[in-house]
């Protein structure tokens, strides 16, 4: 499937892992995907395209407070509260200094998983169905390959924590979900 | 420390939402760190008895814990 992701969604999927890692979270879930997509602006040779933050905006949703609201998200689920420790006179930092030293980098938070530190982080179920998901989407508009935008359509349509991120936007934005997922539909068409 | 009301706070449970989030973060943060010691301990060629009692457990607790680690 990845074969047939455009520059953007595979620039999407890399840089998901990256604010993965950012946030010290064990796997990449449609959260992770979501702060990676709506920062997403027209890539060198999709300038038919809008990007996805452009289109964003066009709606009246805010993509940097999407992006925010997704890593609050992401932090709030951290089983590992920084704060939490802080109250107990544990620092945090401290502590994952230490083992990345002594167990090497990402060895605490791999620990998560049981697993030993890995060069890529595995996807969430959420996440894997998301990327079916927009295949389908992919096909529903009749393109060839799977776009950053069809991605967005894909967690739109797993009924994901980052789909319920990005609907809860909606709803304090007063946006109607479904001009959203029209305005995506469009923006493809437009090509 | 200035931060002791806050660490009793926490500890004692003046506000049990904190305090229980900082029980979690705290078993989390054992839990993971034992993962990686014990992984560390097997690697060194620790017998899951030597384990086992360095972390105050039965053998078979800490094997069954471990294995796949």
């Amino acid at each position: 499937m990845f074969e047939r992701f455009t520059q953007d969604a595979r620039s999407a999927v890399v840089d998901a892992q990256q604010v993965a890692r950012e946030l010290h979270s064990p796997r990449i879930d449609t959260r992770h995907l979501l702060v990676a997509l709506v920062a997403a602006r027209p890539g060198v040779h999709d300038t038919a395209h809008p990007g996805i933050y452009d289109t964003l905006r066009a709606v009246g949703l805010d993509p940097d407070d999407v992006a925010a609201r997704a890593r609050t998200a992401i932090v709030g689920d951290d089983p590992l509260d920084r704060a939490a420790l802080a109250s107990l006179g544990i620092d945090l930092d401290a502590v994952r200094a230490a083992t990345d030293a002594f167990f090497g980098p990402g060895s605490l938070d791999a620990a998560q998983n049981r697993g030993p530190a890995r060069a890529h982080l595995p996807f969430a179920p959420d996440a894997k169905k998301a990327l079916e998901l927009s295949l389908r989407e992919a096909m529903r508009l009749r393109e060839k390959s799977i776009g950053a935008r069809h991605l967005l359509l894909g967690i739109l349509r797993a009924d994901s924590p980052g789909g319920r991120v990005l609907d809860g936007a909606c709803v304090d934005a007063g946006v109607d979900l479904t001009a959203l997922r029209t305005a995506l539909d469009q923006a493809e068409r437009a090509a | 420390m200035d931060d002791t009301s806050t660490l009793v706070g926490a500890a004692a449970g003046a506000d049990p939402e904190q305090g229980l989030r900082a029980v979690r973060a705290l078993r989390e943060l054992a839990d993971r760190l034992e993962t990686l010691q014990v992984r560390r301990a097997r690697q060194l060629g620790w017998s899951w008895e030597h384990i086992a009692a360095a972390l105050g457990v039965s053998k078979q607790a800490a094997h069954k814990k471990h294995r796949k680690a």
